[in-house]
């Protein structure tokens, strides 16, 4: 056995060995991926299989290093960069994925990837007419 | 400031090119001639044309201590660095399939799946799936 995998051993047994708990949050993220566009609510999701909204919080961040707030904007943004590329609409894109203001939406998309979502979809429809045109 | 690069050492640049290219299915972005036959080759995925860039860097050929860290690691069975899969018991088969050898087969650890394998130009890479 190597060096690594002595390490590896030792930092699932420290770290990840409540495997009930690790399914459950788990499943909570599979449960976001779903539902990125609807009202995710903490407590409600914290219903599930939580004693409350803080545990999973806690746990969440925990298991993936961030907390399933910043998880689900993540999600939103990455969604929204895939609708814009496809053709939809700003104001579609972003109440398609979850948020309720197009201001919000344009601003946290353009702290998160530096430009508007405008210009974004601007970017990606000019290059896939580069391609064609080369 | 922005992260747009991360470099990888290898021993032989033309081989490295060609196992990170033909197995491991990269495209090559930049492929410049420096002095000495050293050549500054970037790698981009596939599926991410536009994301970070990866540098095949012939550091250990030219800086003893960068080879002696690099044999420390492969030794040791630390990878080097790790890339995004989307399913890691996929790659795991087809990898295998073109001779590609495996230190840790697919393993869950927490929210992750992983596996590491040897890039044949001195490092042990893994390969991640978030669960």
């Amino acid at each position: 056995m190597t060096f690594y995998q002595e390490k590896l051993n030792h930092i699932k047994n420290v770290c990840y060995s409540n495997d009930a708990q690790i399914k459950a949050i788990i499943d909570t993220r599979h449960f976001i991926d779903h539902n990125f566009e609807k009202d995710l609510k903490l407590d409600v999701l914290s219903h599930i299989r939580f004693t409350s909204k803080y545990h999973l919080q806690r746990l969440f961040k925990r298991y993936y290093g961030l907390t399933p707030r910043q998880y689900l904007i993540d999600k939103r943004i990455e969604k929204s960069k895939e609708f814009l590329k496809n053709g939809m609409t700003v104001t579609e894109t972003c109440f398609a994925v979850g948020f309720e203001s197009l201001g919000s939406f344009s601003k946290l998309f353009k702290t998160k990837t530096g430009k508007s979502p405008s210009k974004f979809q601007k970017e990606q429809v000019s290059r896939s007419k580069l391609d064609t045109d080369f | 400031m922005k992260v747009t690069l991360i470099s990888i050492p290898v021993r032989d640049q033309e081989k490295a090119l060609q196992f990170y290219t033909e197995k491991l299915g990269f495209l090559i972005k930049k492929d410049a001639p420096l002095e000495g036959g050293n050549r500054w080759i970037t790698l981009v995925s596939r599926e991410w044309q536009d994301g970070p860039e990866l540098l095949l860097e012939p550091a250990p050929n030219h800086f003893e201590p960068s080879k002696v860290f690099q044999d420390a690691l492969m030794e040791a069975g630390i990878p080097y660095t790790q890339f995004d899969v989307d399913n890691v018991d996929a790659e795991y088969e087809r990898l295998c399939k073109l001779d590609v050898v495996f230190s840790v087969k697919p393993t869950e650890m927490g929210t992750v799946k992983f596996a590491v394998f040897n890039d044949t130009c001195g490092n042990n890479i893994q390969i991640v799936e978030t669960l």
